[in-house]
């Protein structure tokens, strides 16, 4: 990064950071949650699609596994949500722990479908364990968040949003720290040059694991928080819906930029919710979004995806 | 004569490469051309940008009369302007008489595909007795072969070889010329891109050196180079 | 063990008939354009609701409705190819981009599907009633026709992309897009036939799936993925292999759900592929690249 986007960085989690005290109102301070939500789901699977160029196409499945692991940790087991939410992300580690076992030996379109697949399959498991999931419709009324007698739900979302604030920041910052790291340098080379990874040793096989684990992890700790901050936990988050409007955060943020797709995140969640208030609009905004991803890509079509790789040679250069 | 193909001042290349700095060549109705001169001069390149597959940034090419600049292939192909690539590059997963079935393709050559079919086998015997086979499990200068019959098949009225002996042995390239030979015999008008110049003067009226995306020089059996004249054209005067 | 083997396995028959006839769709798209069509569910789903529409709301035939479904969906398809696949072709990342595009088109139609036709579930009527039996396992005619259909299909495909000039172009193309040009294939035009066959292929299956099961904006995305999985454990390259895969799968998932009961059937299918891909990554009956 140029010092000054790392400016530009800065300057907006410090705006974002000032915005409770401004915005006052619980549905702005809600989309603002949402969309940090999304927002460290998107960087994360930038992580995997854009940074390591690896075709993973269900990245929403870890976010589901993180959104049904606190859900029934906490109503089958009776949990304290502040420990059922990170283990969101221990089993979203432990799911892309075994997808990757294929996945790190596959190649091309193979590697869209299986991950694609597992994403379709955790869906049909969990309508299937009705007992367990709530099936379609899903588990409802999930302890919320208190420290003490402090209960988050009485406070206009002001908690709220400095946890997902916070989720979305550390999120953001370890993976520019991995993006800058020797391993983030070879998982770039690699994608950009695959023969340099057989000239240098490096066992792509193992990149493709570290990676997916990696990218599981705050996305699953995202989905735990979902979950409770919405006390809900619904089978659509592994539809083909959510799946296209977090693609798109990644897409028209710039693939691999780690930073465009946050703001992406912002930009999109407001427009959608937005969309999703206005008569008329509530169902075609998938459409329009689904339209935009497409437009993005036909203007860019490789600049969406090699991005990043601009992005740091002009970081370098300065 | 009149002109069958007539090239002029053509310009193209890759992306942002120019490779071709304005061409300009003739082939006569019934005659035979030979292109040669060094690698990475811009010969594929012209025949790919004759044939459709590039699209000339200026230039004409007409055909027949026909202004057939940036015309789609298939188009080219079905006016009789037909190419045969450099070998080894068909339909690895189909038999040798399919291909050639299906290359009868465009509706000039659908007609009369049998008495085709009857000549290549002719020309190329070898071809006949591997009908079943399939095109990826043949050997250089049978493709090479499959690649020149296919050519046949789609009812030429020019014909366009490039280095259609290149790599092969030299019992397999006498075999191939002797049918190239036959092919110009049988009236087919050719453009036939060689590195052998001894070859195409046998073959050809007249040949263009093409060098550095020109034509250097075009030559005739009434100006013919002797052998070191011919060596001088590729290395420069500088060599010796 | 009798009693519930046989329909069993005419309910593996019939699954794997869709699955067949889903999986030479996506297969015929892959091996013309190397390109994966996320929305062929979609199209699937095209095809029931216009077959519904024509035939039940304007009354005005099964026939009618089956031959206007599947003009609807080759009408999609063509769209998606001309204006979703043909802007990125000869990209470097074409089909890493195509996914995402057809991904989008399949959120489109989806989406707009139940904008248009409304939430409240439909069905389409029986090509024919009553009831037949196969191995003395009662079948309901419908899914016989079914049955008997797909591998007629397959078989028809087969001929036609083996031994017709413009289906033996289709093959022509997929190997080798610019020798088959140089003996003057259309390229772009072959690339939208293939859209168009595959498309109707879709739309048939579609309307079939129809009056089997509720038309639901969802009705072929759902199968979409265990015609993924076929197409995993098949491999894309060769129709042959994906329609024995689509058997195969059809079968184990019929016997898993007598053995485990619907419940654990997905989870213990894609088990079983990751475990074929850990040990075959190009598929059950792919051969290495």
């Amino acid at each position: 990064m140029t010092r000054n986007q790392r400016l530009v960085a800065l300057a907006a989690l410090i705006l974002l950071a000032l915005v409770p005290a401004v915005v006052t109102d619980t549905y702005t301070r809600h989309i603002f949650i949402v969309a940090f939500i999304y927002g460290t789901v998107a960087v994360n699977w930038d992580l995997s699609l854009g940074l390591a160029g690896l075709f993973n196409f269900g990245h929403l499945a870890f976010f589901g596994i993180g959104v049904y692991t606190a859900a029934i940790l906490t109503t089958a087991l009776d949990i304290s949500p502040w420990l059922a939410i990170p283990a969101g992300g221990v089993t979203a580690a432990i799911a892309a722990l075994v997808i990757a076992l294929p996945v790190a030996k596959l190649q091309g379109i193979y590697v869209v479908l299986v991950t694609f697949a597992f994403g379709q399959l955790c869906m049909q498991v969990v309508l299937s364990q009705g007992d367990l999931t709530g099936g379609a419709e899903g588990l409802v009324r999930l302890p919320y968040l208190s420290i003490g007698d402090y209960a988050f739900i009485r406070d206009f979302r002001f908690a709220y949003y400095y946890v997902a604030l916070g989720l979305l920041t550390v999120s953001v910052i370890s993976l520019l720290l991995l993006a800058h790291s020797p391993f983030g340098k070879s998982l770039r080379a690699v994608r950009d040059n695959p023969d340099y990874a057989a000239a240098r040793g490096i066992s792509v096989a193992r990149q493709r694991v570290l990676v997916l684990v990696a990218s599981a992890v705050f996305t699953g700790i995202a989905g735990g928080f979902y979950a409770i901050y919405l006390r809900v936990a619904s089978p659509e988050v592994f539809g083909f819906s959510v799946a296209t409007l977090i693609l798109s955060m990644v897409l028209i943020g710039g693939a691999g930029s780690i930073l465009g797709p946050v703001f992406a995140a912002l930009a999109l969640t407001f427009a959608t919710e937005a969309m999703a208030g206005t008569r008329g609009l509530e169902e075609a905004r998938f459409i329009i979004v689904a339209a935009a991803m497409i437009t993005v890509l036909r203007i860019a079509p490789s600049g969406a995806i090699n991005i990043f790789s601009r992005f740091l040679t002009s970081g370098r250069k300065t | 004569m009149s002109r069958l193909l007539d090239v002029q001042g053509v310009r193209a290349g890759y992306a942002t490469v120019p490779v071709l700095h304005g061409i300009d060549l003739h082939v006569g109705d019934g005659e035979a051309i030979g292109l040669f001169g060094p690698n990475g001069h811009g010969k594929t390149t012209l025949l790919h940008t004759i044939s459709g597959l590039l699209t000339p940034t200026s230039g004409t090419i007409l055909f027949d009369g026909q202004d057939i600049t940036g015309a789609k292939p298939s188009a080219i192909v079905a006016a009789g302007l037909v190419q045969a690539q450099q070998g080894n590059t068909l339909f690895g997963d189909m038999g040798v008489e399919e291909t050639l079935e299906l290359a009868a393709f465009s509706p000039r050559a659908r007609d009369g595909w049998q008495t085709r079919l009857e000549e290549v086998h002719s020309l190329f015997p070898r071809l006949a007795e591997r009908r079943r086979q399939r095109a990826k499990t043949l050997s250089g200068g049978e493709r090479q072969m499959l690649s020149i019959g296919c050519s046949m098949m789609c009812n030429p009225r020019l014909l366009i070889l490039d280095e259609p002996t290149l790599g092969l042995s030299p019992r397999l390239k006498a075999e191939l010329r002797d049918a190239i030979s036959e092919i110009a015999r049988r009236g087919v008008p050719l453009i036939v891109v060689e590195q052998d110049v001894e070859f195409l003067l046998a073959l050809a009226g007249r040949l263009y050196l093409v060098e550095q995306g020109e034509v250097a020089s075009e030559i005739d059996r009434d100006n013919a180079p002797d052998h070191q004249e011919i060596m001088d054209m590729y290395f420069g005067k500088q060599a010796h | 063990m009798d009693g519930v083997l046989i329909p069993t396995l005419v309910s593996g028959l019939l699954l794997g008939s869709l699955y067949a006839l889903m999986a030479s769709g996506l297969s015929l798209i892959w091996t013309t354009l190397g390109v994966f069509n996320f929305a062929h569910g979609a199209l699937m789903t095209v095809g029931a609701y216009f077959a519904w529409t024509v035939s039940e709301q304007l009354g005005l035939g099964l026939f009618t409705g089956f031959v206007a479904g599947i003009g609807a969906a080759v009408i999609a398809g063509v769209l998606i190819e001309l204006l979703l696949v043909r802007p990125f072709y000869g990209n470097r990342s074409m089909m890493l981009i195509t996914v995402m595009t057809t991904l989008a088109a399949s959120t489109i139609l989806e989406r707009g599907i139940s904008i248009i036709w409304g939430p409240r579930l439909k069905q389409l009527p029986r090509v024919v009633e009553g009831q037949v039996e196969i191995f003395g396992a009662p079948v309901s005619a419908h899914e016989a026709l079914i049955i008997v259909l797909a591998p007629v299909v397959l078989l028809a495909l087969w001929w036609y992309t083996g031994r017709t000039r413009s289906g033996r172009s289709l093959r022509a193309v997929g190997q080798n897009a610019s020798s088959a040009a140089l003996i003057g294939i259309d390229v772009p035009r072959t690339f939208s036939l293939a859209f168009g066959l595959s498309a109707a292929l879709a739309g048939l299956t579609g309307v079939l799936l129809g009056s089997i099961r509720f038309v639901t904006p969802g009705l072929g995305t759902d199968p979409l993925v265990n015609a993924m999985i076929v197409v995993i454990f098949g491999g894309l390259g060769s129709m042959g292999a994906t329609a024995g895969a689509a058997y195969v799968i059809g079968m184990m998932e019929a016997l898993l759900i007598l053995w485990l009961g619907l419940y654990w059937t997905p989870a213990v299918l894609f088990m079983a592929l990751i475990l074929v891909l850990v040990f075959r990554p190009n598929g059950l009956f792919g051969r290495a690249a």
